[in-house]
């Protein structure tokens, strides 16, 4: 437990050249996004009260004349439950929360196949490589430090940023940059597009599945038996392979 | 903007399409304003650490006696309220640390609607401590500005029923440095609502901590 109410003899490094480079990343694709229609839902199960002030920050912003985004805080239980119905294609999730929570880990796996942009402020041990579009880690263990204003400086300046890039309307169109960063996107790779199942299709044949697009109806024999949640990958109007836990997160 | 003056101005053309000049900025200026946070909220603790303690021994003594700690705010200032308590009521576990009884005021929506509602958003705070709170409890105000109506008037209540009253605010401490009405007074003299925000979050972390460690230093007593 930390004691020490002495003062630290030099600044402490809030944020270190690598993270200003990940803010800055994160900060130009939420303008492009929001400049496409987007809206921001925030989930922070662990400490609800930062979704909220992200949230507050895009909605209700605290210099006069900057406008107002859209920005939603999705709080309570059944979190993946909410973010699926909340999110359309294009929007984007900002989640506030450690590595391993199982909610977040989650829906940073569906959001590709909701067509959502995501975020992901936390700190601790980091996610895997591609967990999240935009990663922003606060390398620090000490498990209090979501309660030491340091993920609030990360949002806070990710939302100053993010108006700084609204002063630059050249680059807020879209596909100006990509979000496939790594060896392997599931998006738009050869290998198929990520899709969740939402259930048989009926008269058509098939299965329904929700993908980047929308929805679709796809031919799911080789995969064998799905239920709805599950995460497929399709390709020429056939799932492929079947996503499963480990596979996602490894 | 004519063509042959546009070179100097790249930012402000409708035309710009190279990003990576704008994200060295993006970078540069949140690392400046990072350093900024830091430099502040060294002053800030510096300044602080006398009140930290003093304030961190009333609320152990009254935390040992039973006392409970409602906090409010307004807009980001009641999350972070809101965060506070949650780091007093449900801290993540680890030896020797207790949760204590800490309240957002802001939580209930049917509470905060009524009240704003039927007798004002001025009172919205003030009416639940009439309700809830008695002699030996703790409040605890977060502004930026320290002016807020619904927390001044919350903590001026707090004051005549015999609670112990915090107030964090920015700038020069507003009325919560004016008033008279607030024991402990912790204020992050700066400007800017996001610094001061941080700084009044590390404040409260290491309010907290002092507090764990008087309560950990005199032993438990009653709840």
């Amino acid at each position: 437990m930390t004691t020490n109410t002495a003062v630290p003899e030099r600044d402490e490094v809030l944020l270190d050249e690598t993270g200003a480079r990940d803010l800055a990343a994160a900060a130009l694709t939420l303008a492009r996004r929001f400049a496409a229609g987007a809206t921001l839902w925030c989930v922070a199960p662990s400490w609800e009260p930062h979704a909220h002030h992200v949230a507050v920050e895009f909605v209700h912003p605290v210099i006069v004349g900057k406008r107002a985004l859209p920005a939603v805080a999705l709080t309570g239980p059944d979190l993946v439950d909410q973010a699926r119905l909340a999110v359309r294609p294009g929007d984007v999730i900002v989640a506030i929360a450690a590595a391993d929570d199982p909610q977040v880990r989650s829906i940073m796996r569906r959001a590709p196949a909701w067509g959502a942009t995501t975020l992901w402020i936390g700190n601790g041990p980091r996610p895997p490589a591609g967990a999240a579009d935009h990663v922003l880690w606060v390398d620090e263990p000490d498990p209090l430090t979501p309660a030491t204003g340091r993920f609030v400086l990360r949002y806070h300046l990710l939302w100053e940023l993010t108006h700084v890039c609204f002063e630059h309307p050249g680059l807020l169109t879209p596909d100006t940059g990509g979000d496939c960063a790594g060896e392997v996107c599931v998006t738009c790779s050869d290998e198929g597009r990520l899709a969740e199942v939402i259930g048989p299709a009926g008269d058509l044949g098939g299965t329904l599945v929700r993908t980047a697009t929308g929805e679709e109806q796809v031919d799911t024999t080789l995969v064998g038996p799905v239920a709805p949640g599950d995460l497929l990958l399709v390709h020429a109007g056939a799932a492929i392979t079947r996503l499963d836990d480990e596979e996602a997160t490894r | 903007m004519s063509s042959d003056t546009g070179f100097l101005y790249p930012f402000l053309e409708a035309e710009e399409r190279d990003a990576d000049r704008l994200l060295a900025d993006l970078a540069e200026s949140a690392r400046a304003k990072a350093a900024e946070s830091a430099a502040l909220r060294r002053r800030t603790l510096a300044e602080c650490a006398g009140l930290i303690e003093t304030a961190a021994a009333e609320l152990a003594r009254r935390f040992a006696a039973g006392g409970r700690m409602y906090v409010f705010g307004n807009g980001g200032s009641a999350t972070d309220a809101a965060t506070l308590a949650a780091l007093f009521a449900r801290p993540p576990a680890a030896e020797g640390v207790r949760p204590l009884p800490a309240w957002s005021l802001a939580a209930d929506e049917a509470v905060v609607t009524a009240l704003g509602n039927d007798v004002g958003f001025d009172l919205i705070f003030s009416r639940q401590l009439i309700a809830r709170a008695r002699e030996g409890d703790i409040a605890v105000a977060l502004s930026t500005s320290g002016n807020s109506a619904d927390l001044t008037t919350a903590l001026a209540e707090a004051r005549r029923r015999g609670l112990y009253t915090i107030g964090f605010a920015g700038y020069d401490g507003g009325a919560f440095a004016a008033e008279g009405t607030v024991d402990a007074c912790f204020v992050v003299r700066s400007q800017s609502v996001h610094r001061i925000q941080e700084s009044q979050a590390l404040l409260g972390h290491r309010l907290w901590a002092a507090v764990q460690r008087h309560l950990a230093a005199h032993g438990g007593g009653p709840r």
